[in-house]
């Protein structure tokens, strides 16, 4: 793409070749009015107010590309006037209740009818009556409120995958014939599929029954769409906005925490509600609902932070997650440096040894490419996660290549996902055995790579799974039948001739795919992906934490740093926790646990934790400042929303003389670890600009290390799971133990398990793992599941699920009855 | 349309007389015959006079103008700004505000504070609204606001209070239920001016 | 003897007491009177018609705390509100306040010391009640004491002269200085009344009183506006109330003596008796002083300085001369 200079009322502006008109003017800080536009979405042209003259012809702004030269003019008389005619059109019938609605404030209606300066209303229409629903746990639609704009649909389809809404009857009067002939055009045709419609649950209940990510809430201009916690409890101005990072996953969405007093009685501070920049970015149920676990303590507890403070000295371990900030992660490695204990964090350990292996073969210590690449690529393969609950942006990307970019996908996993065929017609899906990951690397390797780069070895090896098969194939030939008619008048018999089609088994010479087969391909697997590769140039590999937990972890590294280096793919890696890659980065971490544990957010003899269950408190992550390191390889700073008045791990590093002043003293120092730099806390910005673009802390260096020259073995089927299989997965919305803490967010420490696997099971079940280690779960069905995988969430920290599992993510394990 | 008519809130009618000065002597002459004229006059026996005539009047002709405060009020214009009061719909005895925040968001200090939730009916419902007197300067500008014409000034004029910050709550503003039929409509600071209807431009209905 | 000191010492005691009650009395008479001038009700919340509010003023100055300033000379400032009483009620003791009576066969002469210079005893007496003033206000290091204390010496002292000299004709006349005489030589009837003959002393007299007893419009002493309470401004509670009770009594001395000399004394009025007579004339120079206190504004030192020594003395001079010419005519 190349820029190109345009023309908007008289004045030039460069922009990008391809850019709708109306991304072109906002990037340069033109105003022009629209409502149903949503950045990185399809335009649904059902406003009509982003009308513009361009070259002399009237286009939606939205709809229309820049073309070099191009001259734009926003108003028109004709223009106002149809503008005028919308605006009035939306405020037919429109409930007169900015008094109580949650939106008012904030509203795009009031703003858009102040705007365009409605003063006087000249049309009407008998109104229909339109019911308020909750359609889910955290979903409440006014339906009388709704605009029909469909921002809430179109996000819902083309971000986040679920398309669990959509349009719906209305039952609402015809328009008249005059109101045809007098109203402007787009007018009329606006309010002629407003007339006719409303939002409805696509799949014809009451309820979603989606994802209840709240991105339909975010987006939506008015008040229709307002998450059930929020409605009346607070207009928009008052709340005050503290811009933070999403502390749930690892793709660190930029957020803000909307907060004011808890009520006249009550004058402490609580967040009301999470918003983002919804044109930028989009949050997933966790961070949208997930924000009250803050740790709330009375005041600094002497007695337990001595206990701490000696519970330190006598550690032999420290053990925690990643669901920390750089800053605690650097202090638990001062910690290691000054006490000499060791550091044991799962998630962090298993992600930094894959990365360290991949580095070692690809030469550069990060993968190469981040999400935003991916959102722009055109065919994206998913290996090793479970998508849709492992990070809502991984999957957000995967399905938005689809609706945006005409996209293909291949998504490999052993657990049947029932959405992810649904993200679009060219997505094809691999159930492959658990243990069969080598496997479909060598796929990828064989569909995509370019064979001359590889390795003799692995060519030939690759080739060993191609062989020329005859295969019959069923083909449509005409045959001509010659039959003998008997005319019913004349007597007389007649020879006619027909054309006739008939299906002849022919035999041809096909490339057959061993691979394919193995992984469970379907047989026509080699004519699909012939047409999912039509037209695709830009190529994006997803690898998710079923590769870090692997018994040949290192392998995989090794085959996936071949990928990328004979495949030219946009290589990104989602890492298993919020901080996980930041983690890594920065501690030392240790193999074994040993000795007296001292659990930070995790499981010990002594545990200091921010949930309310610890002996000694810390700050949750709403309450500190802070920086994380995301899957996109930014480091991104985040602000305490909520006062915390107890004692923070800087607190005990002072006792051992190696603290600092502030917490946030430690971010530029983070400078000592490769691809850190020195730059202070309040120097890190935290925003989007109008172009869309991050203008977020700062970018993580991908420094090159020597590459050694590795190379990759053949897969080994005997690491094959057979049998019962237990998937260690949160089920969506759930990550840690502070989205199990936030009052919205339900999903329940349980076994989740396909509908039909249900059926087999009880409500309760023991799930043994080996002689000692079993588990009391709930047995929930969650009907997106498919196939006989159960999945065992790990979001309780007290539950101690990472230990169980080890380094693997997958086990074999009884199932008995509870 | 211009402002001008939504500002004239002027309700009373006002009569007031001018007093006429004397002009100041300037020369000699013009203050010797002012001396001769005033000693003429006996002002000071008129000065007697008028005292006495007054304490006659006030004795005997029930022209005390004393109102004897706690017992006996006054009543207060319709434009003075007193204790807030909010008003209920006559029809249901509901509440009439509908918490829509206005007047919080205007008070110029900050003193009005409003909870809300989400009720069984589907409906806002305020379930605490408090001003504090102790910062309030009686401006008006939340009655002014308000859509509903639910917080208006009332006639309770006696402000004065045993603690420094005094609350008013919800209950206390509220015209008791009892009360209801006795409530008025407030005719001061915001209310809906007499010509309200020439100002507005009437929505088509298609009904 | 004996007799006559027990007797002295009772109508001492009556007198001081019923005196000092109407002084008390007057007070609430004030309040009400200038109340009344101006439309208003003026105490009426203690007792019927507010009547007790002297018992509540009173327990009030008795029971306040008795303040004497850090800096101010000790002594002096505690004995100069009793030199007002004092000299008030001393004044008094010459007066004849009532005519003779008889009480169980005893005929009582309700005078406490009849003096044959009783005039010049009542001014001198009332004269040194100068020094009340003069010294309370000297006494506090107050700058509003001292200004007030500097006008109690210009006024006293210059008004004395008016009142002096506006008596002196009439008391040609007489040829007595007993208050006693003067009454009797009125016993005529309104006819003989002195005011007839002698109008002219009659007003520089009433002029003069007005002046000595510090009231409106001569109240420049203790003027708020101006001097905050003047020479009483540091005082408080009972030894304010003595300058209080001692300004009341000078002005019941002042109304006897305007109508003792003036106009005919006890002497029986047509159909009303002497001792009522002599009170309804007391109790409307009393109510005078306060009609005049509600109507008028009070005038400028400098004002009430030219008022005395170019007006009302060269006038009161020649009054006497005129006396004295037409007695020897
Ligand atoms: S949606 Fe907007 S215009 Fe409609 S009632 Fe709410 S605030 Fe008002
Ligand atoms: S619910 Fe909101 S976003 Fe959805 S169509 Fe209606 S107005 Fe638009
Ligand atoms: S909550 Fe999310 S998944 Fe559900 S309807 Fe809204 S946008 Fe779609
Ligand atoms: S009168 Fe003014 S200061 Fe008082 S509550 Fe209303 S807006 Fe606030
Ligand atoms: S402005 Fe009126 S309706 Fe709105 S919250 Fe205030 S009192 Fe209630
Ligand atoms: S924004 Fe272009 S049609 Fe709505």
């Amino acid at each position: 793409m190349s820029e190109i200079t345009i023309k908007i009322d008289g004045r030039e502006y460069k922009t990008q070749e391809g850019e709708y008109i109306l991304n072109a003017a906002r990037a340069n800080d033109v105003f022009i009015p629209a409502i149903c536009y949503l950045t990185r979405c399809s335009p649904t042209l059902a406003c009509r107010i982003c009308l513009v003259e361009a070259d002399g012809k009237q286009v939606y702004a939205c709809n229309a590309k820049v073309k070099e030269g191009m001259e734009v003019t926003v108003s028109t008389p004709n223009i106002l006037k149809e503008r005028r005619a919308i605006m009035e059109v939306y405020d037919v019938n429109h409930p007169l209740q900015c008094g109580v609605c949650d939106k008012s404030g904030e509203c795009e209606l009031q703003n858009y009818t102040l705007e365009i300066g409605v003063d006087s209303q000249s049309y009407s229409i008998p109104d229909t009556k339109r019911e308020n629903t909750n359609w889910s746990s955290v979903l409440h639609y006014d339906a009388g409120l709704c605009i029909v704009c469909e921002r809430c649909t179109t996000v819902c389809k083309d971000m986040i995958g679920d398309a669990a809404i959509k349009t719906g009857a209305r039952g609402g009067e015809k328009l008249s014939k005059e109101a045809k002939d007098s109203m402007p055009k787009d007018a009329y045709a606006m309010w002629n599929k407003l007339q006719k419609s409303i939002i409805v649950p696509s799949n014809g209940t009451e309820h979603t029954n989606c994802s209840d990510c709240g991105e339909c809430t975010a987006v939506c201009p008015v008040g229709a769409l307002v998450s059930r916690d929020f409605v009346y409890s607070s207009n928009a101005w008052e709340l005050e906005r503290v811009p933070a990072t999403c502390a749930h996953c690892s793709s660190g969405c930029q957020i803000y925490y909307e907060k004011k007093h808890t009520s006249i009685a009550n004058p402490d501070e609580k967040i009301y509600r999470v918003t983002n920049e919804w044109n930028f970015v989009s949050l997933c149920g966790a961070g949208r609902f997930g924000y009250d676990f803050q740790n709330d303590v009375e005041g600094k507890d002497v007695e337990a932070f001595e206990q701490a403070i000696n519970a330190f000295k006598k550690a032999d371990t420290i053990k925690f997650n990643s669901a920390i900030t750089n800053e605690e992660a650097f202090m638990l490695q001062l910690l290691k440096e000054k006490l000499g204990v060791k550091l044991i964090n799962h998630d962090a350990k298993a992600f930094k040894d894959f990365l360290d292996s991949y580095s070692k073969a690809s030469g550069s210590s990060l993968y190469g490419s981040d999400f935003r690449e991916v959102m722009k690529s055109d065919f994206v393969i998913s290996v090793g996660a479970s998508l849709r609950n492992d990070n809502p942006n991984a999957r957000y990307a995967f399905n938005n290549v689809q609706k945006m970019n005409k996209g293909a996908g291949l998504y490999f996993h052993p657990v049947g996902d029932m959405l992810v065929p649904t993200f679009g017609k060219s997505v094809e899906v691999f159930n492959h055995k658990v243990g069969q990951e080598e496997a479909v690397l060598y796929l990828i390797l064989d569909l995509f790579g370019d064979k001359d780069k590889l390795p003799v070895q692995t060519k030939d090896y690759l080739a060993s799974f191609h062989k020329t098969v005859k295969k019959t194939i069923k083909e449509k030939v005409m045959e001509s039948v010659t039959s003998t008619v008997v005319d019913k008048e004349t007597g007389e018999s007649k020879e006619v001739t027909k054309k006739v089609p008939k299906m002849v088994d022919k035999e041809v010479e096909v490339d057959e795919n061993g691979l394919v087969s193995i992984l469970g391909g379907s047989d026509n697997f080699a004519e699909t992906f012939e047409k999912m590769m039509k037209k695709k140039e830009n190529f994006s590999l997803i690898i998710g934490e079923d590769l870090y937990f692997h018994p040949r972890a290192r392998n995989l590294s090794r085959l996936v740093a071949l990928i990328e280096d004979v495949c030219d793919m946009n290589l990104v890696m989602i890492p298993p926790r919020t901080n996980s890659l930041g983690v890594a980065m920065i501690c030392n971490l240790d193999e074994e646990e040993s000795g007296y544990i001292v659990g930070y957010n995790e499981h010990g003899h002594f545990r200091l934790g921010a949930r309310g269950f610890s002996k000694l408190d810390i700050p949750a992550l709403n309450q500190q400042e802070g920086t994380f390191v995301t899957m996109n390889k930014v480091v991104v700073p985040t602000n305490p929303a909520l006062e915390y008045k107890g004692y923070e791990l800087n607190d005990i590093l002072n006792e051992f003389d190696i603290g600092l002043d502030e917490t946030i003293d430690f971010t530029p120092k983070l400078a000592r670890f490769d691809g850190f730099k020195d730059i202070e806390f309040d120097d890190l910005p935290n925003g989007y600009t109008n172009t869309g673009k991050e203008n977020r802390g700062y970018i993580i260096d991908n420094i090159s290390v020597e590459k050694q020259a590795v190379s990759v073995v053949e897969f080994n089927d005997s690491i094959v799971l057979e049998g019962e299989i237990a998937y260690r997965c949160n089920p969506q919305r759930q990550f840690n133990d502070f989205t199990d803490k936030s009052h919205q967010i339900n999903e329940e420490f349980a076994l989740y398990v396909s509908p039909s696997k249900a059926q087999t099971l009880e409500e309760e079940v023991e799930v043994e793992f080996d002689k000692d280690t079993t588990l009391k779960l709930k047995v929930v069905v969650d009907d997106r599941i498919d196939g006989d995988i159960v999945l065992v969430p790990d979001f309780k920290s007290h539950q101690n699920i990472y230990s169980i599992f080890g380094k693997d993510r997958y086990k074999t394990v009884t199932i008995k009855k509870g | 349309m211009g402002l001008e008519k939504f500002k004239d809130r002027n309700v009373g009618i006002q009569q007031y007389k001018v007093v006429e000065h004397e002009a100041f002597p300037k020369s000699n002459a013009q203050k010797f015959a002012r001396v001769m004229k005033r000693m003429v006059k006996g002002e000071l026996f008129v000065g007697l006079w008028v005292t006495l005539r007054t304490m006659y009047q006030a004795l005997f002709q029930d022209d005390m103008h004393t109102v004897k405060y706690p017992f006996e009020k006054l009543p207060i214009s319709p434009r003075y700004r007193a204790i807030h009061e909010m008003l209920r719909l006559l029809e249901s005895g509901h509440y009439r505000c509908i918490g829509c925040g206005l007047c919080e968001k205007i008070c110029i200090s900050d003193c009005i504070k409003i909870d809300t939730k989400y009720d069984e009916n589907q409906r806002k419902e305020v379930t605490e609204y408090t001003i504090n007197f102790g910062r309030c300067i009686f401006c008006g500008y939340c009655a002014e606001v308000c859509p509903e014409l639910a917080i208006v000034h009332g006639g309770r004029y006696e402000t004065s209070s045993q603690q420094r910050a005094s609350f008013s709550i919800f209950e206390d503003m509220l015209t008791p239920i009892d009360a209801l039929s006795s409530q008025k409509e407030y005719p001061g600071f915001g209310a809906v001016s007499p010509n309200a209807d020439d100002n507005i431009k009437k929505t088509p209905l298609a009904y | 003897m004996d007799a006559i000191i027990i007797e002295t010492i009772i109508k001492a005691i009556i007198v001081l007491s019923v005196i000092a009650a109407l002084a008390g009395f007057g007070t609430f008479i004030e309040r009400k009177v200038l109340a009344f001038m101006q439309r208003r009700l003026g105490p009426m919340h203690v007792g019927p018609f507010g009547l007790l509010q002297l018992a509540a003023d009173g327990i009030k100055l008795f029971t306040k705390e008795d303040i004497i300033p850090q800096h101010a000379n000790r002594l002096i400032f505690m004995i100069a509100p009793i030199i007002t009483a004092a000299t008030a009620f001393i004044a008094l003791a010459a007066v004849p306040l009532l005519p003779e009576f008889t009480l169980f066969g005893y005929t009582v002469h309700p005078i406490v010391a009849d003096l044959n210079v009783g005039i010049l005893f009542i001014l001198g007496a009332m004269a040194s009640g100068l020094y009340g003033p003069l010294l309370a206000g000297m006494a506090q290091a107050n700058k509003w004491g001292i200004i007030g204390s500097a006008r109690t010496a210009i006024l006293f002292m210059s008004y004395e002269v008016v009142t002096g000299l506006s008596l002196l004709a009439p008391i040609m006349l007489v040829g007595s200085l007993s208050l006693i005489d003067f009454n009797n030589a009125q016993s005529g009837g309104i006819g003989e009344w002195m005011v007839w003959q002698q109008p002219l002393a009659f007003i520089l007299f009433l002029i003069a009183g007005f002046a000595e007893t510090n009231r409106t419009p001569f109240d420049l002493l203790e003027h708020e506006a101006e001097v905050v309470s003047g020479y009483a401004t540091e005082y408080s509670g009972m030894r304010w109330g003595m300058f209080f009770i001692g300004e009341y009594a000078n002005m019941i001395t002042i109304g006897f003596m305007a109508s003792l000399i003036f106009f005919g004394g006890f002497n029986d009025l047509g159909f009303i008796p002497g001792f009522l007579a002599i009170i309804l004339k007391v109790s409307f120079f009393f109510f005078l002083m306060l009609w005049v206190r509600a109507s008028w504004p009070h005038v400028r030192p400098d004002q009430l300085m030219w008022l005395c020594w170019k007006v009302l003395m060269p006038i009161a001079l020649l009054n006497v001369l005129i006396t004295g010419l037409v007695m020897m005519v």
